[in-house]
């Protein structure tokens, strides 16, 4: 079972997009539910995701990469 | 002492020049940072400290000031600059890095000097207040004419040059008048938290000098202000600490969040924009008409245009030109 | 017991260590600038003012002298302060408390009186922030007695740095590079954002660190020096030339032995620093080898740091000053090994 990471709707006001700054996790470690995974920064402000749930993450998109709103940038399975 | 017509339309015009040169570098200054926001990055990198909204307080002073008269600022120089006839090409190029500009792109927008009109800005919060005790301790010496003024923010009336600097125009009965530009916070940290008094015009008292409060954010009362203090130091009557009320309708830096400004409060202020009240003003006692008023505009766009022109096209000084200027 | 893999930015690193000694020691508290609500300007006091509350995470007035020596007296007696100085620029607003002062004291009362302050400050430029917002100097707080100076290139370091700084009853002079940090706003070196533990350790103080095995020469550096250091090391193989590459750690206590040991293996020596050139850390670390042996050297040493210059703001030239891997392959090729 698969859980998507995406860049949820509510995250930040507005439609601009964001760049991711850090991921806080290798692709391929082991991630528990609520850990930090990655900072979003969109504008001026940095914004934590963390994960939907346990499991080992693959990291779909990388840091300098822009994204947006309901983007889905890594996958824990 | 009240402004003449004249005075009251050089101070808006100066006003409107100032704010449309600060939206102008605003916009040009987010180029290339977006989506990224990455300080290093566009034709202007760095930090960026704007004006918007404290014109007020670089035009009520300086419509009484001549090219001899001294100003020394602080990193959010743009509004003092201009009032004070800073060469605005060679201004702006030195905002862009370029070889054009005032220090040849040495400086950039924190480090502002122009001999001619004797002004210049520092980086480092109350660094220039001491310079200030000496440009007028030099006038004096010399029996040369001039005032110098000291602009800083309300955080640097809590840095100790500031008492030192205070204390030493007192006591030698100096040409210098002291302006706290009061726009409530220093970055993220408010006044009240930060200052001991209310207004720090209450701190004169300390240093045997006069201090004056003005609230409202509005030139022709820190005109009036102004011309009193600058008077009794021209008069060798000493020194004068002027506080004036105003506000900053940006961040402290472009990059700045504001999360630390209570709801509404930018809203608030957009409201009590000066530029708009003082417009307002001017055309409801018929000082000035809708005519006058679309001239000063196009006039202070094309000035702003055209020096932000001169600044793109100019080059950058070869990168060895690096290694020049350390000693004359 | 699976450990969890993680990796942190400098600056969560930094306010990790913080919080894990708060929560330890009572007498451990916080002051400086906007290190309140705002988390830091550079983001190094994050969540702290939300579990300690404000009495322990205090935002100062812009009043560098007055809370610098308030760190000293409280220091003085029995509490363990941790104070921020923005910019290490500022470091001339205040520098009487510092090294008059807190650096001095323990000498002065016959080791009766410990200072244990942490002084934490952001140092370094390359993003054009102009001469007084992007200076290093290192070798000015390294040159002065009585104070340690810690210089971390990486999370995992700065954590352990952090922590061991708070725990040492001396002044610690904390340096963080800009650029090293984690801030979106400033761009990162990807490579100090690494894999820290959650639980607390300690990286000694006086221990360098070889971060990349060589045997043609050897590299020392600090801070965002040894990722240049790094990427001109991988040149450099791409060349034939094998590169050693020191992470000096500290500065205060300098671990001599670490770079001597490595130059005697090489027999070649580059030192890359942000710092100003003269009178600095480069030129202690080429006479701690050259005065211990110099026929261990089969060259004269090199180094590479900023030019005695004040930093200037037009990009060219700032760009051009800096120490990059560029300047480091180059200097390495010339000696023709």
């Amino acid at each position: 079972m698969s859980v998507e990471v995406s860049i949820p709707a509510d995250l930040w006001e507005g439609d601009s997009d964001a760049v991711i700054t850090t991921w806080f996790v290798n692709d391929g470690t082991s991630v528990k539910a609520k850990q930090l995974l990655v900072e979003v920064m969109t504008e001026k402000i940095q914004h934590e995701i963390h994960s939907p749930g346990n499991g080992k993450i693959t990291i779909l998109k990388q840091v300098d990469e822009v994204v947006g709103k309901g983007d889905c940038i890594a996958r824990v399975s | 002492m009240k402004p003449s017509v004249e005075q009251k339309l050089w101070m808006y015009e100066h006003m409107f020049v100032s704010r449309y040169y600060e939206e102008t570098i605003e916009k040009i200054y987010l180029e290339g940072k977006s989506p990224v926001f990455n300080m290093a990055k566009g034709p202007i990198p760095g930090e960026m400290h704007l004006s918007n909204g404290q014109e007020p307080c670089a035009v009520g002073v300086c419509a009484h000031l001549h090219d001899y008269d001294v100003i020394t600022a602080t990193h959010r120089p743009h509004h003092q600059a201009i009032a004070k006839g800073v060469d605005l090409k060679k201004m702006t190029a030195e905002i862009f890095g370029k070889k054009t500009g005032l220090s040849g792109g040495r400086g950039g927008h924190m480090h502002i000097f122009d001999p001619d009109v004797s002004f210049s800005c520092s980086g480092i919060v109350g660094q220039g207040l001491g310079p200030a005790v000496g440009a007028a301790l030099s006038r004096k010496l010399q029996n040369k004419p001039g005032v110098a003024i000291s602009y800083i923010g309300e955080g640097a009336a809590n840095q100790g040059a500031f008492h030192e600097a205070l204390n030493l125009a007192s006591v030698w009965k100096l040409p210098v008048i002291f302006i706290v530009e009061d726009n409530a916070w220093g970055i993220s940290v408010s006044k009240e938290t930060a200052t001991s008094v209310p207004q720090n015009a209450m701190r004169a008292q300390g240093y045997g000098m006069p201090g004056v409060f003005v609230p409202g954010n509005d030139p022709v009362a820190i005109f009036e202000a102004a011309g009193e203090a600058i008077e009794r130091a021209r008069n060798g009557e000493g020194p004068t600490l002027l506080d004036l009320e105003t506000y900053r309708l940006a961040g402290h830096f472009m990059g700045d969040a504001e999360g630390y400004r209570p709801e509404g409060e930018k809203e608030g202020l957009n409201k009590k924009d000066p530029i708009l009240l003082f417009e307002k003003e001017l055309l409801a006692n018929k000082e000035l008409t809708h005519e006058q008023n679309e001239q000063i505009k196009i006039a202070a766009r094309a000035r702003v245009d055209e020096a932000v022109e001169f600044a793109r096209n100019s080059d950058y000084a070869p990168a060895e030109d690096a290694m020049d200027c350390v000693f004359v | 017991m699976a450990i969890k893999e993680r990796k942190l930015t400098i600056a969560r690193a930094m306010a990790e260590a913080t919080a894990q000694e708060m929560r330890n020691d009572e007498t451990v508290f916080v002051m400086g600038e906007d290190v309140g609500p705002l988390g830091g300007v550079f983001g190094n006091t994050r969540g702290l003012v939300d579990e300690f509350g404000p009495d322990r995470v205090r935002d100062t007035p812009i009043s560098e002298t007055a809370f610098m020596g308030a760190a000293v007296g409280a220091a003085s007696d029995g509490m363990r302060p941790i104070v921020e100085l923005m910019f290490v620029d500022f470091f001339g607003v205040c520098f009487d408390a510092i090294y008059n002062n807190m650096a001095k004291n323990a000498y002065f009362s016959g080791g009766n009186v410990k200072v244990p302050v942490v002084l934490m400050t952001s140092t370094g430029g390359g993003y054009s922030d102009g001469g007084q917002h992007s200076q290093c100097v290192y070798g000015t707080f390294a040159h002065l007695p009585g104070m340690k100076v810690v210089v971390p290139s990486n999370a995992y370091d700065a954590k352990g740095m952090m922590i061991a700084a708070i725990r040492d009853d001396n002044p610690v002079i904390f340096m963080y590079h800009k650029a090293l940090q984690g801030m979106g706003w400033l761009g990162t070196e990807p490579g100090a954002t690494v894999h820290v533990p959650e639980e607390e350790y300690v990286v000694e103080f006086g221990k360098a660190k070889t971060v990349r095995e060589g045997s043609d020469v050897t590299i020392v550096s600090l801070g965002v020096g040894v990722h240049h250091s790094l990427k001109a090391a991988k040149q450099l193989e791409e060349k034939g030339i094998s590169a050693e590459v020191v992470d000096l750690r500290t500065l205060v206590p300098l671990d001599r032995d670490h770079i001597f040991e490595s130059v005697k293996k090489t027999g070649r020596l580059v030192v890359v620093d942000e710092d100003y050139q003269s009178f600095g850390v480069t030129g202690e670390i080429i006479t701690s080898v050259v005065e211990r042996d110099v026929s261990i050297l089969k060259a004269p040493p090199k180094r590479i740091a900023y030019p005695d210059i004040p930093i200037p703001f037009s990009p060219v030239m700032e760009q051009w000053a800096l120490p990059n891997p560029t300047k480091i392959v180059e200097a390495c090729l010339k000696f023709n090994i």
